[in-house]
């Protein structure tokens, strides 16, 4: 069969396929097993990003645009999929998107080229003093395997002149660096890419990503090792927030982790570990007892050498930005922290952001909860409901009928629950929880509602259903079963996702915090932008003004936004605000729109003051939170602020080309 | 055009900074001395540096050498990178900023102060580029 090359497809439609892969965000999830199924054994075996259902996407959508030509390797990659279906229920539950289809296509695809257009790959010095050092199996220059890469290291629009190189320790990552230092090729280390690829759509594309040169892909750094009597673990930077803390609990501890899919090392190197339990289990370094790095010189260094200057130190200004690691993480010992017995979570409504934030701040003053924050009514509906539509019309549900624009949600210990229930009137417990995440479909279906209406007219709709004697009513309707929740999905995926669901973790509240599977959803389809940073928590109108600010630049820049969290640290002495933009990562002008917001909103929270924002947060993760947060920046001078454009213009570009 | 590095390099750079930077308007009146270090020259894997000086936005030294210091020059910022970097540089992949930002350029002396003279260090690398088309590979 002729194929001219370019992917075209009989069996399955060229479209439907490509249509997949433009919605896969990259999120990582198909690389972590999270369901129980398993992992796809085809990345496992062989590490690279091709192999993983991920990676798959970004070959046939380069494929079927003609960028990047088959090479053999492409054989070894499509016949490497059993099509075993693991990465259909997992991606499913993230994003409801069907990669298993992408894997046969291009199965197919391959199946029918000539040996002729399969295109050479030279093997060239670079390459060969690469493989000397990692073993000629980790180490590569295969364009479709490059190609794997774009979107989450890879700018979108360069030259695939790049190595791909795994080490498996870090002498290996040292000597990776000497060997690019003296040969002056650039270089960049790769490990979850999920910061990477939320950047890439964006004017920091180029900011974040490696232009040409060597990426140093982590993922074989697999040490885990858990020790409870010192209530520590040592992790390798292969290591993800998910597979930890699945070790961990086994010994009844627990790891502050950021989303399930994101590596440990390359997030305590990147903004520091940032979670609602921050203000228990701490940020910055307070989250780990030593590291081992290497920094860009290929030296090797461990946090607890006598000899080094103070690791924990930073500079301080606006101008301390930094774009990317001055030292890769390949190891690091963590604190881990017990999990209680008496656990449970407890949630509090609220309509308005101030009430909601003065007993957040109560809270966190006082040390009460694990995980402590403020959640919008989108995060909440995106975080439990299966679907986007589902979660959408639940949207609707909390702000039109039950007037739920906020909750404070806090995993605490019992005394801890005593607390916050005797400061509110009432609240949603760990049942009512469960009731929600099971019958998400039906509370959705009553969007419009007679009954909706009815409790809309209620005075306190939510005092109603939460703890008045609608409840039992509300609960009952809600038919929260496995079995319903199941039907929401594909027909061939419902007698899996019923048996997801059966499982008492997936109703588990606490679980869900811990193991942090569902900020996935946020993506599903879609590309979440959450710019935000830290401010004191003294001053709440400051604060106010703050979300604000976030929520006027959305609405300039006509996009969907809502906040995503607060949340309290160092004992509520400052609070950390992530705000979310959602857009169409496929669309250049709606990317521009996020670039321009992203953007503005940094200038005028350097311009307000009191803020440490996301861009100043990049690669602090190490240092101390003391170093870095005390004192936190005055307002931008007249002087300063043109700085700050005269030095974004020049590492950006031009204003007008965002 | 010449190759970066070389005795005609520093001859081309003075005369075109000289001719063609105006010292108001594309200098800002600068003051200030800059040493870039290059690491990893090709092809013998040497370190050389050049020194700039500028005085009321006009060039008064231009020089280089080799090692990682220039003996009686004390800049004010020294920046140190590998001779990878500066080619990208001066082939404009990259901008100067970036490349501090994306600590591929290490920077001695105050970034503040740095980045307030990035767009006439912008300037200056822009008239370097234009005379420079040669490096060692």
């Amino acid at each position: 069969m002729k194929s001219d090359n370019v992917l075209t497809l009989e069996k399955t439609s060229l479209e439907d396929v490509v249509a997949i892969a433009e919605k896969g965000t990259h999120c990582g999830m198909c690389k972590i097993d999270f369901l129980g199924t398993g992992l796809c054994p085809s990345g496992k075996k062989h590490g690279f990003l091709a192999y993983w259902p991920q990676g798959r996407m970004e070959i046939v959508k380069a494929l079927a645009s003609g960028r990047v030509k088959p090479t053999e390797k492409l054989i070894d990659i499509a016949n490497s999929c059993s099509l075993c279906g693991i990465c259909d229920k997992q991606c499913n539950f993230a994003t409801q998107l069907r990669p298993e289809k992408v894997a046969r296509a291009l199965k197919e695809y391959v199946n029918s080229l000539d040996k002729s257009e399969f295109q050479n790959v030279e093997e060239d010095k670079v390459l060969v003093e690469l493989q000397k050092i990692v073993g000629d199996e980790w180490a590569t220059n295969d364009p479709i395997i490059i190609t794997s890469y774009v979107r989450s290291i890879i700018p979108p629009d360069v030259e695939l002149n790049f190595y791909i190189v795994m080490p498996e320790n870090a002498e290996q990552v040292s000597k990776i660096i000497k060997f690019a230092n003296k040969n002056n090729i650039p270089f960049l280390p790769r490990s979850g890419g999920t910061a990477l690829s939320v950047a890439t759509p964006t004017v920091l594309s180029n900011a974040t990503s490696l232009e040409n040169g060597i990426v140093i892909d982590l993922l074989r750094l697999k040490k885990l090792e858990i020790h409870p009597e010192s209530c520590t673990a040592k992790v390798g930077a292969g290591i993800t927030a998910f597979e930890l803390q699945k070790a961990a609990y086994k010994h009844k501890l627990r790891a502050n982790v950021a989303e399930a899919g994101a590596h440990i090392c390359a997030n305590i190197a990147t903004t520091g570990v940032i979670t609602t339990w921050g203000n228990k289990y701490g940020c910055f370094a307070d989250n780990f007892i030593d590291l081992e790095l290497v920094d860009n010189d290929g030296i090797i260094k461990n946090h607890r050498d006598m000899e080094i200057s103070n690791p924990y130190t930073t500079e301080h200004g606006f101008t301390n930005i930094s774009l990317s690691p001055s030292y890769i993480i390949t190891e690091s010992t963590v604190k881990l922290y017990p999990v209680f017995d008496d656990e449970e979570a407890v949630l509090v409504p609220f309509e308005n952001l101030e009430d909601a934030l003065d007993m957040v701040m109560k809270l966190g003053k006082r040390g009460v909860g694990l995980s402590l924050a403020v959640l919008s009514y989108k995060y909440l509906a995106e975080f439990i409901c299966p679907t986007p539509q589902i979660a959408k019309d639940f949207e609707d549900i909390c702000k039109n009928y039950l007037k739920l624009r906020y909750v404070v949600d806090v995993i605490c210990n019992k005394d801890d629950k005593k607390i916050v229930e005797e400061m509110a009137e009432y609240t949603i417990d760990q049942s009512m929880m469960k009731s929600l995440i099971l019958g998400s479909p039906k509370l959705a279906s009553l969007k419009d509602s007679e009954f909706m209406k009815i409790l809309s007219e209620e005075e306190d709709p939510l005092k109603a259903i939460f703890a008045g004697p609608m409840r039992k009513h509300f609960e009952k309707g809600l038919d929260a079963s496995p079995e319903q929740l199941a039907k929401v999905y594909d027909k061939d995926l419902q007698d899996f996702f019923k048996k997801v669901y059966s499982k008492p973790e997936m109703t588990n509240v606490v679980w869900l915090h811990a193991f942090r599977i569902l900020p996935s959803r946020l993506m599903r389809q879609r590309m979440a932008m959450g710019p935000g940073g830290a401010v004191w928590a003294g001053d709440k109108d400051h604060i106010l003004k703050w979300v604000d600010m976030f929520a006027e630049v959305g609405n300039k820049y006509n996009l969907e936004h809502a906040l995503g969290f607060i949340s309290p640290l160092d004992n509520g002495k400052f609070i950390y605000i992530e705000y979310d933009y959602f857009y169409n990562h496929n669309d250049p002008e709606a990317a521009s729109r996020i670039s321009k917001t992203l953007l503005e909103t940094t200038e005028k929270s350097l311009a307000m003051g009191g803020i440490f924002t996301l861009i100043n947060y990049l690669f602090k993760g190490i240092y101390r939170k003391e170093h870095v947060l005390y004192p936190l920046l005055k307002g931008l001078t007249k002087e300063e602020q043109i700085v700050f454009r005269e030095v974004l213009q020049s590492v950006l570009g031009e204003y007008e080309q965002w | 055009m010449v190759k970066f590095l070389s005795e005609e390099w520093i001859e081309y750079g003075k005369k075109y900074m000289l001719e063609k930077l105006d010292p108001e308007k594309d200098l800002k009146n600068l003051t200030t001395s800059l040493l870039g270090v290059i690491e990893h020259v090709p092809p013998n894997d040497t370190t050389m540096n050049f020194y700039l000086e500028l005085k009321d936005g006009k060039l008064n030294d231009f020089k280089v050498n080799t090692g990682d210091t220039f003996e009686g020059k004390e800049a004010i910022f020294v920046i140190r990178g590998n001779y990878g970097t500066y080619k990208d540089i001066l082939e404009g992949k990259i901008s100067t900023a970036m490349a501090l930002l994306k600590n591929r350029l290490k920077l001695k002396g105050s970034k503040m102060e740095a980045l307030k003279i990035i767009k006439p260090l912008d300037g200056l690398i822009e008239s370097l580029r234009k005379i420079t088309d040669e490096f060692e590979e």
